[in-house]
């Protein structure tokens, strides 16, 4: 390290850096001594890196992994291009001079060679007295991230730029104002393009043109490769000229250099984006050296870079300003003014001895942390546009954010915060999250997309007035309702030389909206009060007839908005629908927008119920508050009561529809006089359940007689009863005893070595059984409720997830609870994004997080109580692996679902709940999802989503629809009271085949409105075999000698005899 | 069927129609197949027994008689043991035959008899009729060895003639309960046995328990008084802590000790020399593990690169 810096300080000249780098050299000689000792254990000056410079250890690994693939390989990448670059360059060298013409001659000389000129709009007009000529380049050479070596090897395509150099000659000096430089530029690169047009086609490239950085004023020249297999980059010539052209005082950002004809004043509007977009082509050549040398000053100034651009190529960021204005140009350009100062007091950010990561996190954090709305100058201060961010480079004139909208800027910081958070927070290492994600998604990303297919995408300059309008507009009539607008739109494509310029982009516009949620279902805003004239004026033109004079109860008057809670359409889109069409004569049918269906389909599918807070279930919470009441106040039973607990969805807020039992768990303090024996214990219960009941009835808390049902009568060690409370209120409660004692006998009886293998099955599977109904159970219902109140969109999400696992037919095989666990996460650890903050994010962020989740070789970890330290997660990967390594083949467990307040992670997975078969349909399904999401974001049907396909089972058993019409009540007089209905009938029924036929068959079936099941035949059992006595389902003697194979037919026929009155019929697929 | 598949690695493989409905209305064979029952352990039972594998599976007893009484008409069945019940009713027949010798001895009720009459109180089934697992096997016992013997032969008969045997056909309907929706209706009510009922169960099992454990406490305690072979006395002190309640104080008392321990480890200059080196070597070792852990997730996953 530290001959580095020595070597450095030959190479910087500059006076101003080689105070900055005095320090790190005395310090280098005492590093310097201590070295050799160093160097005997080289293991551990590795660790000492790792664990100083950088996040942690293993974050530094990834991240050299990360950066030895990310890094160019640049002397091959130079051997591909070099002769083709010297080729152009002489081609271009080699152009004759073309002496100076008007504006008509000039175009009819390059279309008679079949070349349309890329004029920037406003073209000139014929009559313009300035002449457009061509003289050879001053100088041609490779700029930009190729030639430093600060590019990153990705998935995108990395042009390689070689910047032309026009001679100052060709203009005057009045040519920054009214686009006559454009003008004149645009006519130099139509005549290069004419001009290099043989050579490229023999070297293989297609010539187009194209916007430089999505500007349409500076259109370049874009060599593609003809064969898109070949892996040859892209070739950008583009324009410079000499920095002392034009002065820069004559481009400082509010200046105002697009005049009209009459006055040849300076007074007009300024322009700020046209005035930088000069300025760029100017200071090509002084950014290449200032960056030059900053690569040559900070060994890990490149690597930085790469991260720096991975980061913002995973969040959507790029140069143009269609996409953000921030991409790995500016990036570049930061850091390397960062070096000179920025911090508080001109402190420079950040030092040439950090490492790559130090760079990268102390520039996250400053982006996060310095509002560059209030202008950051280097060097002199000049005066500069508001509201948008400055990064003012004095010496070379130009606010390199020139490109950045507001909306960009803020959503830039609002990444920023999320990376920097991730970047401290101890717990997770996160890695994953800030460099390999794809982050930018809009439907992961936004709450709300609106797209306009067919507006605010003109050439550039109209484009930024445009969106800014829009954005203006967006950002009044949506207020507090959104955290963030962020406007994305595309540039025009490349065209060919020989055809017009496309006047559009052929994509359309998009705004994502990130919504708050307090805010967004408000009904009524509220404006200024009628006596603040400027306002009210201001306020009832901006809304027009929609504003109203309101008196409201504290007797103030204001003017207001009365937006419609019962119509079909969320409030969001009344006032989108009122307001665009009110500014910009945009109609509904104008632009889409997406988000809302998400609400719509968890209403259609769940009752009409979106939030935790709806009436049903608070009426189920008040019963439940009732209950407790009565069973804390009964005389009768003999033991006080410690604790009622609730523990069924119906209580935590997440059952998709608020019907069926609520299952509560009470416990009694301790007592001696409890039996140490599994069945008398479970008497005992049975005797308080009935002594409950009647306390009960008597007080009058339940609505009728209580009645006890039996359970798991097939044993004599789990809990055999419940007590069946119908609340007056309508609710049905069932109610078991939770008695701890059972746990610790379970236990001394699964260490008593006499167990024959069976019982200790049994056991196991009891104590299995005990810790999910009593202690599980209870405790995710209680740590949910107090999520669900934290995050009000948690419930719904969990709820639509819960939906989309049955629509699936899941339903079967994957417990509730588990579901709920998946969705939890989402709002816990909501990283790399915020916590969502609608049913959207919330819901697609779980399929995504599913769809990535590799759950063979890694553990699910919750943090659903807010304690998941990480010794905790440490703890829960040892079980994680022990797990694994005591069932390999994932025979009993597939999924590992921790939480800090479950490590053991098997409660709601174990006993193939789901099987692996199961667990990788659930899986691929997941990514199916996304990959749909990824392809048509804007217009994806939400039902596709949820829609299943029948034709991967073998046999679908069609239930008959007699039993989903309404209620049962009439049809099945033997019932004395129909009250879990006919949905338990088929759950019971689903149970009974699939334990009857455990080896042999999967069945899949949703929840109670699903009238289908679904079965597939296990693979293992569909070849012949040899005869066996423990085959474990039916078979038939097949052909060959001792061979059998599985009686398919008798065993649907024995389902179907089983389920006579349930079925309509059986189809057998092919 | 033919003749060709009359045996299976020495079963008589018996075919069986099943009955079809009319919501699947394909004809169904089932295949039972049947030998004399030759367990490990011969029990006086198993001359006469047969052993069935992959019976259906909503056999009942009633079918199995109705099948080798009525319909191949060849033996009177005495009871049919399933193979989910078989290690229980194994040790019912075990505490039997310990009745009968300890009656010859005692008059008084033993602590045995009356657990074995605990164990026959069990809450009432919620379900009317039980189901087999696919695939599982039954032993059937005949009244006598000749009508086992000739039970089989009429089965290997049947299977050679290819005559159809449909499976519960006219078997009165009243001596089975109904398969299909009428079960799941019936368990739906059994599920809730009314109050009567359990509260009698619960009674007698209590009474039962309490009669068991003080059976227990005075037979112990006569043993007690016996002096063993070398003549000595037992001594005991008054009633035993119950282990379970025992191993709780043992744990808390050991949890006690540990604390007291703790406090004194920093004491001596070398414990934190010690202490300070095996962090050190801690930070080593968790640094390889993530060099491991790396490599693994590297051969998992392929190259670390952005998406």
């Amino acid at each position: 390290m530290s001959d580095h810096t020595s070597k450095r300080r030959k190479l910087s000249p500059s006076p101003e850096n080689a105070t900055a780098s005095a320090p790190p050299k005395q310090t280098s000689k005492v590093t310097d001594k201590r070295n050799p000792t160093r160097g005997k254990d080289e293991r551990s000056a590795e660790l000492a890196m790792a664990s100083g410079f950088y996040k942690s250890s293993f974050f530094k690994l990834q991240m050299d992994e990360l950066l030895e693939g990310l890094r160019p390989n640049h002397a091959k990448q130079l051997s591909k291009v070099q002769d083709a670059l010297h080729q152009i360059k002489s081609a271009i060298e080699a152009l004759p001079d073309k002496t100076p013409q008007s504006v008509p001659n000039a175009e009819k000389g390059l279309r008679d060679a079949g070349l349309v000129v890329p004029w920037p709009e406003p073209r000139p007009s014929k009559d313009v007295k300035y002449s457009m000529a061509f003289a050879k380049p001053t100088n041609i050479n490779v700029v930009g991230s190729f030639a430093l070596k600060t590019g990153a090897r990705n998935l995108e395509s990395r042009p390689v730029d070689l910047a032309v150099t026009m001679p100052s000659s060709l203009f005057q000096e009045k040519d920054y104002v009214n686009f006559r430089y454009f003008h004149k530029r645009a006519y130099y690169v139509a005549c290069m393009a004419l001009g290099i047009q043989e050579t490229a086609n023999t070297l293989g490239f297609d010539v187009k043109f194209g916007p430089q950085d999505g500007d349409s004023l500076r259109p370049l020249i874009l060599l593609e490769p003809r064969q898109a297999e070949s892996s040859g980059p892209q070739i950008r010539i583009m324009t410079a000229i000499d920095p002392t052209l034009f002065p820069i005082t004559r481009t400082l950002p509010l200046k105002s250099n697009v005049r009209q004809a009459s006055n040849g004043s300076e007074t007009g509007e300024p322009t700020p984006f046209y005035n930088s977009s000069l300025r760029s082509d100017a200071a090509v050549s002084l950014y290449h050296k200032s960056i030059y040398s900053a690569t040559k000053k900070c060994e890990s100034f490149s690597d930085a870079c790469i991260l720096g651009r991975t980061w913002l190529q995973q969040r959507g960021f790029r140069t143009p300003f269609q996409n953000g204005g921030f991409g790995g140009f500016e990036w570049t350009a930061l850091l390397s003014l960062l070096f000179e100062g920025g911090g508080p007091a001109g402190q420079p950010v950040l030092l040439p001895s950090y490492s790559c990561y130090q760079i990268f996190k102390a520039t996250i954090q400053f982006l996060a942390g310095r509002d560059l709305t209030t202008p950051l100058f280097f060097g002199q201060e000049v005066p500069v546009p508001s509201g948008v961010p400055v990064v003012y480079d004095g010496r070379r004139g130009l606010n390199i954010l020139f490109k950045m909208t507001p909306w960009s800027y803020t959503t830039l910081r609002h990444e920023a915060a999320i990376t920097l958070k991730m970047l401290n927070e101890s717990r997770e290492d996160n890695f994953d999250k800030v460099f390999i994600l794809k982050v930018d998604e809009p439907t992961l990303r936004f709450d709300r997309l609106i797209s306009f297919p067919k507006s605010f995408n003109g050439d550039t300059l109209r484009a930024l007035n445009e969106q800014n309008a829009l954005y203006k507009v967006l950002t009044r009539a949506l207020g507090d309702r959104v955290k963030l607008i962020s406007i994305a739109s595309h540039a025009i494509d490349p065209w060919p030389v020989k055809s017009k310029q496309p006047k559009k982009s052929s994509q359309g516009v998009s705004v994502g909206l990130l919504l708050n949620a307090e805010n967004v279902g408000r009904i009524v805003d509220h404006g200024p009060a009628a006596e603040e004239k400027e306002e009210s004026a201001s306020f009832q033109a901006f809304w027009g007839e929609k504003s109203e004079l309101r008196r409201f109860k504290d007797g103030s008057i204001l003017e207001s908005l009365v937006w419609s809670d019962e119509s079909e359409e969320s409030i969001i889109y009344q006032i989108l629908e009122y307001i665009l069409q009110r500014h910009f004569k945009i109609t509904a049918d104008e632009f889409a927008f997406v988000g809302d269906e998400y609400d719509e389909h968890l209403k259609e599918h769940g009752d009409d119920i979106l939030a935790y807070s709806s009436p049903a279930f608070q009426s189920i919470d008040e019963a439940f508050k009732d209950l407790e009441r009565s069973i804390r106040g009964m005389d009768e039973v003999p033991l006080e009561v410690r604790h009622l607990a609730p523990a069924s969805s119906l209580l935590r807020y997440t059952a998709l529809r608020p019907t069926g039992p609520t299952d509560v768990v009470l416990q009694f303090e301790s007592s001696s006089r409890w039996p140490d024996d599994f069945a008398a214990i479970q008497m005992t219960k049975i005797a308080f359940l009935l002594k409950i009941g009647d306390s009960l009835e008597s007080s009058g808390t339940a609505a009728s007689s209580c009645r006890v049902g039996l359970e798991n009568e097939s044993s004599k060690v789990i809990n055999n009863a419940f007590l069946e409370i119908p609340h007056s209120s309508g609710v049905l409660f069932r109610l078991r005893i939770h008695h701890e004692r059972e746990q610790t006998l379970l236990e001394r009886n699964l260490k008593d070595r006499n167990l024959s293998p069976r019982e200790r099955e049994e056991a196991a599977y009891a104590l299995f059984a005990y810790k999910k109904t009593f202690v599980q159970t209870p405790r995710l219902t209680q740590a949910l409720r107090s999520l669900c109140t934290r995050f009000p969109l948690l419930s719904p999400t969990i709820r639509l997830t819960k939906q989309w696992f049955s629509s699936h037919l899941f339903a079967a095989q994957v417990s509730e609870e588990l579901i709920e666990l998946l969705v939890v996460r989402t709002f816990t650890q909501p990283n790399p994004w915020e916590c969502p903050s609608s049913v959207m994010t919330g819901f697609l962020r779980t399929l995504h997080s599913l769809s990535r989740w590799d759950w063979q070789q890694e553990p699910f970890i919750v943090d659903l109580g807010g304690d998941l330290t990480p010794q905790v997660t440490e703890n829960i990967r040892t079980r994680f692996t022990a797990w694994r390594s005591i069932d390999p083949a994932m025979n009993s467990l597939a999924l590992f679902v921790a939480s800090d307040v479950d490590t053991e992670g098997v409660t709601w997975t174990q006993y193939e709940m789901p099987s692996k078969a199961v667990a990788a349909r659930m899986s691929s399904l997941a990514k199916a999802a996304v990959t749909l999401l990824r392809n048509k974001s804007h217009d994806m049907e939400v039902d596709d989503l949820f829609d299943t396909s029948l034709a991967p089972y073998d046999f679908v058993i069609h239930l008959r629809s007699k039993l989903f019409s309404g209620s049962s009540t009439p049809k099945y007089k033997n019932l004395a009271e129909p009250r879990a209905g006919m949905m338990h009938t088929i759950k019971s029924f689903v149970c009974d085949v699939q334990a009857c036929y455990s080896q042999s068959i999967l069945l899949f079936h949703g929840d109670d409105r699903c009238p289908v099941i679904a079965g597939l035949w296990n693979p293992q059992s569909v070849k012949s075999r040899s005869w066996n006595l423990k085959m474990p389902y039916s078979t038939a003697p097949s052909d060959a000698k001792g061979q059998v194979t599985i009686n398919q037919t008798a065993i649907l026929n024995e389902i179907a005899r089983l389920g006579s009155g349930l079925i309509e019929n059986i189809e057998i697929r092919e | 069927m033919k003749s060709k598949t009359v045996e299976v690695e020495g079963y008589t493989t018996l075919p069986v129609q099943l009955p079809t409905l009319p919501l699947f209305p394909t004809l169904a064979t089932h295949y039972l197949y049947i030998r004399p029952h030759e367990p490990r352990i011969p029990d006086p039972d198993s001359t006469r027994s047969l052993f069935i594998v992959n019976v259906p599976i909503d056999t009942t007893e009633a079918h199995i008689r109705h099948l080798f009484g009525t319909q191949l008409a060849a033996g009177r069945v005495e009871r049919v043991q399933f193979e989910d019940v078989q290690t229980k009713k194994r040790a019912v027949a075990t505490t039997e035959t310990n009745l009968t010798q300890s009656k010859k001895k005692r008059k008084r009720e033993t602590a045995d008899d009356f657990q074995h009459h605990l164990d026959n109180i069990t809450l009432p089934s919620t379900w009317d009729r039980k189901l087999q697992k696919s695939g599982a096997h039954a032993v059937v016992i005949f009244a006598d060895k000749p009508s086992m013997e000739s039970s089989l032969k009429a089965a290997t008969k049947a299977a050679k003639r290819g005559t159809t045997i449909v499976w519960g056909d006219s078997l009165p309907s009243d001596r089975i309960p109904a398969l299909g929706l009428n079960r799941y209706v019936a368990h739906e009510r059994l599920q809730y046995p009314d109050r009567g009922t359990l509260l009698r169960t619960v009674n007698e099992f209590m009474t039962t328990f309490t009669a068991v454990s003080e059976a227990r406490k005075r037979e112990d305690h006569k043993r007690l008084a016996v002096p063993d072979e070398d003549g000595f006395v037992t001594v005991s002190h008054g009633p035993k802590l119950n282990s379970a309640a025992r191993e709780d104080e043992m744990r808390e008392i050991v949890e006690r000790q540990k604390k007291k321990a703790a406090g004194l480890e920093d004491f001596y200059r070398f414990q934190s020399r010690e202490k300070r080196k095996e962090r050190q070597n801690q930070l080593l070792r968790n640094f390889d593990e993530d060099k491991k852990k790396l490599a693994e997730i590297k051969a998992r996953k392929g190259k670390i690169r952005p998406e």
